[in-house]
C-alpha cells in the first residue's frame, strides 16, 4: 500500500504558525504538508535505497510510457524487448517474466499471480498524472509483502486537485507513430476535487536485427478518473479506476488485452501521531495470445492500516490484508495450466516498530510480515534496519531483511505442451524462493545543491527456481539453485546553476548462481543482467522559453544469451508559448540506427532510432 | 459462495466510505505553511520608497478572494514588524479594491481571472503571490506549488523587475527561478 511507504518515517515538526514563521526558508520548504503523508517519507533519511523520480523528472525526460519513465531510475534494469514488452527488476535477475519485484499505481498491485511479474504493456498511466516514482532497491518484504524482494516501485499519481482545468496534448513520430491525450480537472473549489482523461496511441513496429519490421506494432485506448475528497481535515476520501482496451500484432495473430480497476482509499487521521487508512480495489485484467493462452484476471483486495505511538518514542504500525484473485486461463495446444480456472487467496498482517533511540539521531525499525498464501502456506518476512542521521546534511543506515518471492500457477500448474504427454510440468511442492539480504548506506547532502547516495548489498538467494529433469524427455519445476549477487548503488542530483540540473547514477551487480543437486538444467530463465549501468540526465531551462533536455545511458553486456554492451541517449527540445502551450521535438535511442535489449540474436528484436513531436495545451 | 460474499463485502464496504460525514474543514496544515512563506517573502522583499506613506507604514498582505487561511495569517504576522514596518492583512473580494498592498496572495478562486488581475496591477509595487498549481499563471511574482507534499514556490524575476521589486539572492536561491512560463512540477 502507497500509504505504507512512510513507515519509514521520522518526524520532528513544527505545528503551530508561531512555530513555523520561526523556520529558515530551507526548513519551511522541507514541511511535510498534510498531517496523513507526514509520514511520507523524508528521502534523505530513509534507511533504504529509495530513489524518487519526481514529475519534472519524467516530463523534461520525454518518456512516452511507464516503462521509459523507469529508465529514469539509475537503480532499476529496464531493458525494451520488443515494441511492446518489457524485462524490469532491480538488483538482478532480470527478465520478461522478472518476478522479484512488487509494483505499485496507487497503491493498487500491478502483479499477476500467472507468473509473479508484470505485464507492463498494460500499466498505462497518463504520465502527465504522475506526481512521483518511488524505487527501492532492496528487500521490502515487511511492510509490502511477497514480491518485494528484490525491490518495490510504487507509482503515485497528483491529486485531482492538482489537476484542474483542461488539458490537450497530441503529437506523433516514427516509432509513437500518434498518441493524444485530454484531461479535465474540476470540482468545487475547496474540498472536493476530480479529474476524467482519455488517452490513445499507436506504436510502430520494432525492427529484427537484418532491419526488417518485426510487425509487432500496437495500439491501446484507456481512460479513467479521481475523485478526491478532503472532507475535513481528518478525512479523506479518494476513489479512483481506469480501463483500457488495445491489441498488439503478431505474424500469427494479434493478441488483444483490456481491462478494468477501481479502488477507493479512506484515511482517517486521528491525532498527530495516529492514522487509520481502509483501501479497497478491484482489478480485472484480461488477454489473449494467439497459439498460447488466454487469462482473465479478477483481484479483489482489502487493507487496513493503522499507526499510533507508543511510550513516546516509538512509532507502531500494523496492517492486516485479504487478497482474492479469480484466474480464469483458456489453454491451448503448446502450453496449460492445470487447473484451467483457479480462486486464489492471500491473508496478510504486518506491523512495524520504529524505535527513537536516540531523537532524531538514531532510530531503529523493527518488523515483520506474516502472509499465508494457497501454494506454500505461511511465510514471514521479517526486517531489521537502524538509521544514524549525525546532522541534518548526512544519514547512515544498515539492514538485515529476510523476504520471498511466493509461488506462482507458472511454478505450480504450468503444463507443456498444451495436452499429454508433457515436457515440463509446474510442481504443485514448489516453495517460495527466499533471500536473506544485508544492506548498508550512506547518503549526504555536501552542498546545498548536490545530494549523493550509496548503497551496498549482499544477496543469499535460495529455493531459486529451476528445471529438474525426472527423465531425459521429462522435466518438471524444481528449487533447484542457489545465488549470490553483490553491487552497489551510487546516484546523485546536483542543481548546477539556477536553470542546469544533473541527476543520475552508477550501479554494479555480480551474481552468482549454483545447485548441488543432479538433474537440474542450467536456468536461463532467471534473469540475465549487466554488470555496470550508467545514467545521466540534464534538465536545462534555456532563454526565450526553451527548454533542452538530455538523458544518457550506458547498460553493460548481457551474457545468457549475450546481448552486446550498447550506449543510448534521447534529447528534448521544447518550447513553451504564455505558459499555456508546449512544443517539443523529442528523439529516442538517438546513438544509433538500432540497438538490442535483450533476447536471444536469433529471435530477437531490436530498438530503432526514433523522433516524434509533441504539442500541449493547458487552459 | 464465499468468492459471492467478498463481492458483496466489497460493495457494502464502497457505499460505507462514500457516506461518512462531513465535518467542518479546519485550516489545512499547507496553508499554516504558506502563511510562515508569505512572512518570509515579506523578510526578503525590498519595496520601492514610495511603497510606503512613512518609516512606520505597515506592510499589507492582501488575500484576493476566498481566504483559505483561516486564523493561520493572522497569528503569523501578529506582532510582527519589519524594519519598522508593522504587518497587516488585508482581505478583497475584486481587484479593483486593492488600494495599498505590498503582498498579494491570490487565493485559488480567482484563478480563472488570473490574467485580468495581474493586468490591473501592473506596474504597482505589489509582490503577487498565486497559489494555482497549474501551468496557467500569467506573469504573477511568486507561485506556490506542492510537490512530492512539501511546498515549493517558483519565482518570476522578470515580473519582479516589472513591478519594481528587489528579491534577495536568499530567496532566489530557494525559490526555484524558471522562466516565467515554467510548467508546473
Amino acid at each position: 500500500m502507497a500509504l505504507a511507504f512512510g513507515a519509514f518515517a521520522q518526524t520532528n515538526e513544527v505545528n503551530t504558525p508561531v512555530e513555523l514563521k520561526r523556520l529558515s526558508l530551507e526548513d519551511l520548504l522541507n514541511q511535510d504538508v498534510t498531517v496523513v503523508s507526514r509520514r511520507a517519507e523524508k528521502l534523505s533519511e530513509a534507511p533504504s535505497a529509495v530513489q524518487v523520480i519526481t514529475s519534472e523528472d519524467i516530463q523534461r525526460s520525454g518518456a512516452t510510457s511507464l516503462p521509459e519513465a523507469l529508465r529514469l531510475a539509475p537503480n532499476l534494469e529496464v531493458a525494451q524487448v520488443n515494441s511492446h514488452d518489457w524485462a524490469i527488476s532491480a538488483r538482478g535477475f532480470n527478465n520478461t517474466l522478472a518476478n522479484k519485484l512488487l509494483v505499485m499505481i496507487d497503491g493498487r498491485t500491478v502483479y499477476t499471480p500467472l507468473d509473479a511479474g508484470v505485464f507492463w504493456d498494460v500499466q498505462n498511466v497518463l504520465l502527465e498524472d504522475i506526481d512521483r516514482i518511488e524505487v527501492v532497491s532492496g528487500p521490502g518484504g515487511s511492510l509490502w509483502g511477497a514480491n518485494a524482494v528484490n525491490g518495490v516501485i510504487n507509482i503515485v499519481t497528483k491529486s485531482a486537485k492538482d489537476t484542474q482545468g483542461l488539458m490537450l496534448e497530441g503529437g506523433g513520430g516514427s516509432l509513437l507513430q500518434d498518441f493524444g491525450a485530454v484531461r479535465y480537472g474540476g470540482g468545487n473549489g475547496t474540498n472536493l476535487f476530480f479529474r476524467v482523461y482519455a488517452q490513445r496511441f499507436d506504436r510502430n513496429d520494432t525492427v529484427f536485427p537484418n532491419g526488417d519490421d518485426a510487425d509487432d506494432s500496437w495500439d491501446m485506448s484507456q481512460g479513467g478518473f479521481r475523485v478526491d475528497w478532503y472532507s475535513s481535515d481528518m478525512n479523506t476520501l479518494t476513489v479512483q479506476g481506469d480501463a483500457y482496451s488495445g491489441s498488439e500484432a503478431a505474424t500469427n495473430g494479434p493478441t488483444f488485452v483490456d481491462g478494468q480497476n477501481m479502488l477507493a482509499r479512506w484515511t482517517h487521521t486521528i491525532s498527530d501521531t495516529s492514522d487509520l487508512t481502509v483501501q479497497t480495489y478491484f482489478d480485472r485484467t484480461w488477454r489473449q495470445i494467439p497459439d498460447s493462452f488466454a487469462e482473465d484476471l479478477e483481484t479483489y483486495d482489502l487493507d487496513i492500516q493503522h499507526r499510533f505511538a507508543l511510550a513516546g518514542r516509538q512509532s507502531i504500525t500494523w496492517g492486516a490484508g485479504y487478497r482474492l484473485m479469480d484466474d480464469d486461463v483458456q489453454n491451448s495446444a503448446t502450453i496449460a495450466f492445470l487447473p484451467p480456472k483457479r480462486n486464489m487467496q492471500l491473508f496478510s498482517g504486518f506491523v512495524q516498530d520504529e524505535i527513537a533511540l536516540v531523537p532524531d539521531r538514531l532510530q531503529l525499525t523493527l518488523g515483520t510480515k506474516l502472509e499465508h498464501n494457497d501454494f506454500s502456506g505461511f511465510e514471514v518476512q521479517p526486517s531489521a534496519r537502524l538509521a544514524w542521521t549525525p546532522d541534518e546534511r548526512q544519514t547512515v543506515w544498515g539492514a538485515v531483511s529476510r523476504a520471498v518471492r511466493s509461488p506462482s500457477r507458472v511454478d505450480s500448474d504450468l503444463r507443456t505442451p498444451g495436452t499429454p504427454p508433457f515436457l515440463l510440468a509446474g510442481n504443485p511442492d514448489f516453495d517460495a524462493e527466499t533471500v536473506l539480504a544485508y544492506e548498508a548506506g550512506y547518503r549526504v547532502r555536501p552542498l546545498d545543491r548536490l545530494s549523493l547516495s550509496l548503497a551496498g548489498y549482499y544477496n543469499e538467494y535460495n529455493d531459486l527456481r529451476s528445471v529438474d529433469s525426472l527423465t531425459p524427455t521429462n522435466f518438471i519445476i524444481g528449487n533447484g539453485f542457489k545465488g549470490q549477487t553483490w553491487g552497489f548503488e551510487l546516484s546523485g542530483n546536483y542543481q548546477v546553476t539556477d536553470n542546469w540540473r544533473l541527476r543520475g547514477g552508477y550501479t554494479y551487480l555480480n551474481k552468482l548462481l549454483w545447485s548441488h543437486r543432479p538433474g537440474v538444467l542450467p536456468s536461463v530463465r532467471e534473469g540475465n543482467d549487466p554488470e555496470n549501468q550508467v545514467l545521466i540526465q540534464s534538465i536545462l531551462d534555456l532563454p526565450a522559453h526553451f527548454q533542452f533536455d538530455a538523458v544518457g545511458r550506458y547498460v553493460d553486456t548481457l551474457h545468457n544469451p549475450h546481448v552486446p554492451s550498447y550506449v543510448a541517449f534521447d534529447l528534448r527540445l521544447a518550447w513553451w508559448y504564455k505558459g499555456k502551450v508546449e512544443v517539443s521535438i523529442i528523439g529516442q535511442n538517438l546513438w544509433d540506427n538500432q540497438h538490442p535489449e535483450f533476447g536471444a540474436a536469433a529471435t530477437r528484436q531490436e530498438i530503432p532510432r526514433s523522433v516524434f513531436g509533441k504539442v500541449a495545451w493547458w487552459f | 459462495m464465499m468468492a459471492l460474499n467478498l463481492r458483496l463485502l466489497f460493495v457494502a464496504l464502497a457505499v460505507f466510505l462514500c457516506g461518512f460525514r462531513t465535518s467542518q474543514a479546519q485550516v489545512s496544515r499547507e496553508y499554516q505553511i504558506k502563511a510562515a512563506f508569505l512572512y518570509n517573502f515579506a523578510q526578503f522583499t525590498e519595496w520601492p520608497t514610495n511603497a510606503f506613506a512613512n518609516d512606520h507604514a505597515p506592510i499589507v498582505i492582501g488575500v484576493l478572494g476566498a481566504d483559505p487561511f483561516g486564523r493561520a495569517l493572522e497569528e503569523t504576522v501578529k506582532g510582527e514588524a519589519i524594519q519598522g514596518h508593522p504587518l497587516i492583512i488585508q482581505h478583497y473580494h475584486r481587484a479593483d479594491e486593492i488600494k495599498t498592498c505590498h503582498i498579494l496572495f491570490i487565493s485559488q478562486s480567482e484563478n480563472r481571472y488570473m490574467e485580468e488581475i495581474v493586468r490591473s496591477l501592473k506596474a504597482k509595487p505589489i509582490l503577487t503571490v498565486a497559489d494555482a498549481d497549474g501551468p496557467v499563471t500569467a506573469q504573477v511574482i511568486i507561485r506556490f506549488i506542492v510537490e512530492n507534499n512539501k511546498v515549493h514556490f517558483r519565482i518570476n524575476q522578470q515580473a519582479a523587475v516589472q513591478a519594481h521589486l528587489v528579491l534577495s539572492s536568499r530567496l532566489l536561491r530557494v525559490g526555484e527561478a524558471t522562466p516565467s512560463n515554467g510548467r508546473a512540477p
